[in-house]
């Protein structure tokens, strides 16, 4: 039986970079619909997308102003914003006016694609409240904020649990630096070293020292967390 | 404030008027009281110059017999006495201690009251003329000037209480003026204040009225029209340098994904890439702060506390593992008005200077107390600390040292720059104070009033 891809709609004036976007988006193997006005993504917007990239700076208004009325009109898709706009102040102004995500250009390709994966895992993720996350020997229990590896105890920081858990939740699928800061740490802005890598490699040497792999390097891309050896 | 103000210009209002009307009032006194002395005098030289025509007939008898004829009426002082001091006629029986009778120093004959003196006897005031006639007689006539006093009393006690209530006049009137004029410079306070905490639209509501206030109305508003144009278009042209700066390099990102075969050149220009953003972005976002400075808008309660905690838990692994020696000491619960996002990029910044310019064996200090009037945030390292040349500039923007260059040390100039307007925007002071050792970093915020 083959089901129907999954739809992205993407609502982008510049066509190099819609078709950019397009491209990634059939890559994961979606359905790629692409409006080049803001009243015309607003229209669409109601149809069975699961996410909607949005450009800000559009024919017809400010994408981020819309994101209120695209919801009214009953769009259910999760939002990622993909805007020239792309200061730490401008992130922020998106995220509290309803976005789901925000990217600012320019992106690189694996940046979007782990962000959009991220969203199209949260859309099916919603509403699952498991206290206890089991990847093979290690158990990740969410309540106690405790991690296991083989039965036994990791003692790890509380940062260290947010991160684990956040790898957690996007197991199998590569995550970005940039992700970790903004997910982890909540700080919308680029601090320039790589700051985020010093605290994946604590967190990755604790879970070695007890036995586990998981946490392996993507490269140039970021990290994936995949606690399954490959068969 | 407002309310003191007014009360001043009422007061200071008040107390003219009852002055002006007060030396009018005491001109007017003066003349009644000259006139009512003058005529006090008059008929005192009338008396004299009655006594005066009889004694030149008949002397001391025809003298001693209309004395006599007289003591009936009151208001009148007579006394003829012997040589030997003993009373021939008049309304005395003795002689009164408090004036001398004087040897004439005009002809015998002539009583003029020029020399009349004023004197008081039995408590009230008296004018009158002592002399001793030839052959020894002391003579004394004297009329009283209690009317007279009497007159110039009532007089007072009116003036006084016309002052009374000219002063409540005056106090009611400068009152109402007062109000009047400060209600119309409330309204352009408070408009004032509604601007400075960040509301750049206010405006007043209702016309203007013909006159100076407002003109200083339509001034008022035609400035915060420009100042409001001015802002919106910084606005607008940073996001316009952002867009059209991001859009071609968004398309250059997209074909280098292209190219295969060259991975690190390919990362290369990725980073190059990235760090031509950071420094627009630093740029855009020292303008935004610069422009919003001073403005509590967009500002939220921020714990401080708990932000300088996150920051520094992302930046001590990497401080430790340059082999640095890490301490925090904070304050819980210090709360702020602030962005936090701004904060913490500024902490960030901070921090991350002073990561990169020590190096093994150095230590970080990291310390947020409470004080009576602020909260302290100090960053103190042991580390080269600013070259003495740098000192006064290191805030600026593009200023690197040399010695960063020569070492290859990255960097673009604006950490500090963006410290210092992030700092402004919060209203917080940043000063660099003198260390013997390292450069620190203290920042004074403005409590958050409960």
């Amino acid at each position: 039986m083959t089901t129907a891809p999954d739809r992205i709609l993407i609502i982008e004036d510049d066509p190099e970079t819609a078709a950019a976007i397009a491209h990634e988006v059939q890559a994961l193997g979606c359905a790629a619909t692409i409006a080049t006005t803001l009243p015309e993504g607003i229209t669409l917007c109601a149809q069975d997308f699961r996410v909607i990239v949005l450009d800000r700076m559009l024919p017809g208004g400010d994408g981020v102003e819309a994101i209120a009325r695209m919801r009214s009109t009953g769009a259910q898709a999760m939002i990622l914003v993909l805007s020239a706009l792309g200061r730490a102040a401008n992130r922020v102004e998106g995220l509290e006016k309803g976005a789901d995500d925000y990217l600012p250009k320019p992106f690189e390709p694996e940046e979007l694609r782990a962000r959009l994966r991220a969203l199209l895992r949260r859309a099916t993720m919603q509403g699952q409240d498991n206290d206890l996350l089991v990847f093979g020997a290690l158990e990740i229990r969410m309540k106690a904020r405790t991690v296991h590896i083989n039965r036994s105890h990791v003692a790890v920081s509380p940062k260290e649990f947010e991160l684990i858990t956040y790898f957690a939740q996007n197991a199998g699928q590569v995550v970005t630096r940039m992700q970790l800061l903004e997910n982890v740490w909540h700080l919308h802005f680029d601090p320039g070293t790589n700051v985020v890598d010093v605290h994946v490699g604590r967190l990755r040497r604790k879970l070695e020292d007890a036995g586990s792999h998981a946490i392996q390097t993507a490269r140039g891309e970021g990290y994936v967390f995949a606690p399954l050896p490959a068969p | 404030m407002i309310a003191r103000s007014t009360l001043k210009l009422a007061a200071i209002m008040a107390l003219a008027i009852s002055l002006l009307s007060l030396a009018a009032m005491g001109l007017q006194y003066r003349l009644v009281k000259s006139r009512l002395t003058e005529a006090a005098t008059a008929a005192l030289s009338a008396d004299l110059a009655g006594y005066s025509a009889l004694y030149q007939q008949r002397r001391i008898i025809a003298l001693r017999q209309a004395i006599t004829d007289r003591t009936s009426t009151g208001g009148e002082m007579l006394l003829l006495q012997d040589r030997n001091g003993k009373r021939l006629a008049g309304t005395e029986t003795t002689w009164p201690a408090s004036i001398q009778a004087r040897d004439p120093t005009a002809s015998y004959d002539d009583f003029s009251g020029a020399e009349a003196q004023r004197f008081t006897h039995n408590g009230t005031e008296w004018l009158g003329v002592a002399r001793i006639l030839p052959g020894g007689f002391p003579l004394l006539v004297a009329r009283s000037l209690e009317p007279v006093d009497a007159t110039l009393a009532s007089l007072r006690k009116g003036m006084a209480a016309l002052g009374i209530v000219l002063l409540a006049a005056g106090a009611l009137i400068g009152t109402l003026a007062a109000k009047s004029v400060m209600t119309r410079i409330s309204r352009l306070n408070s408009l004032a204040d509604q601007v400075a905490s960040g509301d750049l639209a206010a405006r007043l509501p209702g016309p203007r009225s013909p006159d100076e206030f407002g003109l200083l109305e339509t001034h008022v508003h035609a400035m915060l029209d420009r100042i409001e144009n001015l802002n919106r278009a910084t606005h607008r042209l940073s996001d316009t340098i952002a867009h059209e700066l991001r859009t071609p390099l968004n398309r250059m990102m997209q074909k280098l994904a292209q190219i295969e075969g060259q991975p690190a050149l390919a990362a290369d220009l990725r980073a190059e890439m990235r760090r031509a953003i950071r420094v627009f972005d630093s740029l855009l976002d020292i303008s935004r702060a610069e422009a919003d400075q001073g403005s509590g808008g967009g500002l939220l309660p921020v714990d401080l506390s708990a932000v300088t905690a996150e920051v520094w838990d992302l930046y001590e692994p990497l401080a430790e593992d340059k082999g640095l020696r890490c301490t925090l000491h904070s304050t819980p619960d210090l709360h702020i008005l602030g962005d936090r996002n701004l904060i913490a990029q500024m902490l960030s910044n901070l921090i991350d200077n002073a990561i990169k310019y020590c190096t093994a064996g150095d230590t970080l200090t990291l310390t947020l107390s409470q004080h009576p009037d602020h909260h302290r945030l100090t960053l103190a390292d042991t580390g080269p600390g600013l070259p003495p040349d740098l000192r006064d500039d290191a805030f600026e923007r593009f200023t690197r040292a040399t010695r960063d260059k020569d070492r290859g040390i990255q960097g673009h100039g604006l950490g500090l720059a963006l410290v210092r307007a992030i700092a402004a925007r919060h209203g917080a002071k940043l000063t660099l104070p003198e260390v013997q050792k390292g450069l620190t970093v203290e920042m004074l915020w403005p409590k958050l009033a409960t």
